[in-house]
């Protein structure tokens, strides 16, 4: 169970085509609840590339848009105003029908409370979310952490097989078959990474993944989360409070007030 | 999804439990109820069904089997005239009072048949298991169902009693011929039953039972006899169905075992509408987690489907069983559950509905769940 596993498992899984590629743009995003006197902006005015092979760190105190920010890069929410480019394509006007579609091919999602089906293995747990993702998309390796790799060549295609994968590159192959309440908290928030991966997707928003764990699990967190982005070629967005995570991301974009203040590399 | 749905309902057992046993109960009420219902529309109308007779004649305005009045036996000989008609066998059907061991009376519902011999009667005692009922041709002679022998005080084939005040011998016991009121039916052959039944006549006649000539139209005959004074002709298919509406709407116990029925259907559908809710809400920040990583509502629909569907399944396989139970049970206090291929599928279909419907809440508790939610601590 160590981060490190991504690079033992897949050393040549960088892609370099992804690195420093941007994965997603948000141009000037706002999002304002209620109209008129009673309007209230969550977020003004917002603009941020979201590039392959980086950390973002979003800091800013409770209430200053954080959630909103990361919402509206995950497509959770829509914004009032403002363009979402995705493969250079403006999606901020799609419909909710389309909407599932695009998150289960851009985004994996890793929380702080893990939300892990607690009647599930580790095991079932990520296989379920890529089953219900419709498996792994034709043409793109379970992993770029094992594509095109030789050991990619003898592996199972199937939702347990990729999941069996994605447990492994976490450093939980050995706890596959444990059920999330005989695992640690590090372990069950490295089970969510995985299933997070389901699918392959480029971009890992992270909300607070490290709040519910000790300092040293959390570092241990963050340490796969900086591996995923680094050999993997992901990007990798992380809302915190932690500023000890700093150390770990390529930029630090703070939020405070529903507006962007800085975006410091 | 069957592994996730099967999981999920099985992490909390006790609360699985509660869902099948709400589903079980649910389905052993209906079958039971309904199959209660249909054995006592069985009872009700196993005389005529039993009857090999194309056409029941009887006086017209009759719409009680058991308690039609009786005409005389100029009736016979009318149908008798009618073009069409084969045979015709008189039936007189009434009450009497048979003489218990203890000293008292009890009423019988005396069934009167026509015994020739040689020929074989259009209305006989069935299922006989002792004595001889050829012997019912003899003055005095009865058969009774065993199943109300200890009601009437008779042990053996052969027993002598007194049915009003004449003199009868028990000379065959049938098996299963039940009747729907409380009075046990007798069986004599038509001149002994009147004797029995003074009160009626000589010549009193509650039924004649038509076998139509080969070739004839069975409806063509039937609306020439209902041409005839005061007489009402029904096919035997009609006559039954008749004594079964009869019993079903005169009396209530239609609405009675439906509408328990019915109760057992809301039971069941309250405790797994309940159950998988509570589940539902249970799993809520996990199902809005795999709808915010693109898990399409269809999907997630699916699993709360299919723990509706387990639940029905497994609560229907046990529900039934018990119901089966219940049938054995029955049976010994002299009832009669009727379960049948077509009953059982009925209610399986039920089955899935309620539960379907049950989970309808939930489904739209999920449908509704923004996947943003998950980023709400």
């Amino acid at each position: 169970m160590h981060a490190l596993a991504v690079s033992e498992i897949a050393p040549a899984a960088v892609a370099p085509t992804r690195e420093r590629a941007s994965l997603a743009r948000l141009v000037g995003v706002g999002k304002t609840y209620g109209s008129g006197e009673h309007a209230v902006a969550a977020l003004a005015n917002a603009t941020l590339d979201i590039r392959a092979g980086e950390v973002t760190l979003i800091e800013g105190p409770s209430g200053s848009g954080k959630t909103t920010l990361i919402s509206i890069l995950g497509l959770l929410l829509r914004p009032t105003a403002g363009q979402i480019f995705l493969e250079g394509r403006d999606v901020a006007g799609l419909g909710e029908r389309d909407l599932p579609a695009l998150r289960a091919k851009h985004f994996g999602f890793v929380f702080q409370g893990f939300n892990l089906f607690p009647a599930l293995t580790a095991l079932e747990n990520v296989a379920i979310a890529i089953r219900m993702k419709g498996g792994r998309r034709p043409g793109r390796a379970g992993l770029s952490a094992s594509g095109g790799g030789p050991r990619a060549q003898r592996t199972d295609d199937s939702p347990d097989g990729e999941a069996r994968r994605l447990l492994e590159l976490v450093g939980l192959g050995p706890r596959a078959h444990h059920l999330p309440a005989d695992l640690s908290g590090g372990q069950k928030q490295r089970v969510a990474i995985a299933r997070a991966l389901g699918g392959d997707p480029p971009i890992l928003i992270g909300d607070e993944p490290t709040a519910a764990l000790d300092t040293k699990t959390a570092l241990s967190v963050m340490e796969l989360l900086r591996e995923l982005a680094s050999v993997a070629g992901r990007a990798v967005v992380v809302v915190t409070h932690d500023p000890r995570l700093e150390r770990f991301a390529d930029r630090v974009v703070r939020v405070e007030d529903g507006l962007i203040q800085g975006d410091n590399p | 999804m069957w592994t996730l749905a099967r999981k999920l309902l099985l992490h909390d057992r006790l609360r699985f439990a509660v869902a099948i046993a709400g589903v079980s109960v649910s389905v052993m009420l209906v079958l039971v109820q309904v199959g209660l219902y249909f054995g006592f529309m069985d009872t009700a109308s196993a005389v005529i069904d039993a009857s090999s007779a194309d056409l029941w004649v009887t006086r017209r305005g009759n719409d009680s089997f058991e308690f039609a009045s009786p005409v005389d036996e100029r009736a016979l000989y009318k149908v008798e005239s009618v073009r069409g008609v084969a045979r015709a066998d008189r039936v007189l059907i009434n009450f009497a009072q048979m003489k218990l061991p203890s000293g008292g009376d009890l009423g019988v519902q005396m069934v009167g048949v026509e015994t020739r011999p040689g020929e074989a009667p259009l209305l006989a005692p069935w299922n006989i298991v002792g004595g001889d009922a050829a012997r019912l041709a003899e003055p005095g002679a009865i058969a009774c169902d065993r199943s109300d022998y200890g009601k009437l005080g008779i042990d053996h084939v052969g027993t002598q009693t007194e049915v009003a005040g004449v003199r009868a011998e028990v000379v065959a016991m049938t098996s299963g011929i039940r009747s729907f009121t409380t009075s046990p039916i007798v069986f004599a052959d038509l001149r002994t039953a009147r004797s029995f039944m003074p009160q009626l006549g000589t010549e009193a006649v509650t039924y004649v039972l038509v076998r139509v000539a080969p070739g004839e139209d069975i409806d063509a005959v039937k609306a020439r006899i209902e041409a005839l004074p005061n007489m009402a002709a029904f096919t035997n298919h009609e006559m039954s169905q008749r004594t079964r509406t009869y019993w079903s709407s005169r009396t209530g116990v239609g609405a009675g075992f439906f509408t328990t029925a019915v109760l057992g259907i809301i039971v069941g559908f309250v405790v797994v509408g309940q159950i998988l809710y509570s589940g539902t809400l249970q799993y809520l920040r996990e199902y809005g987690t795999l709808k915010a990583m693109g898990a399409k509502n269809s999907a997630v629909v699916r699993v709360i489907l299919s723990q509706a569907m387990i639940s029905a399944v497994l609560g229907f396989v046990l529900g039934s069983g018990l119901a089966v139970a219940m049938k054995s049970a029955m049976a010994a206090a002299n009832l009669s559950v009727a379960l049948f291929p077509q009953l059982y599928v009925a209610t399986a279909i039920i089955t899935a509905l309620m539960c379907a419907f049950a989970s309808l809440l939930s489904i739209v508790k999920v449908l509704r769940l923004d996947p943003a939610s998950v980023f709400k601590g």
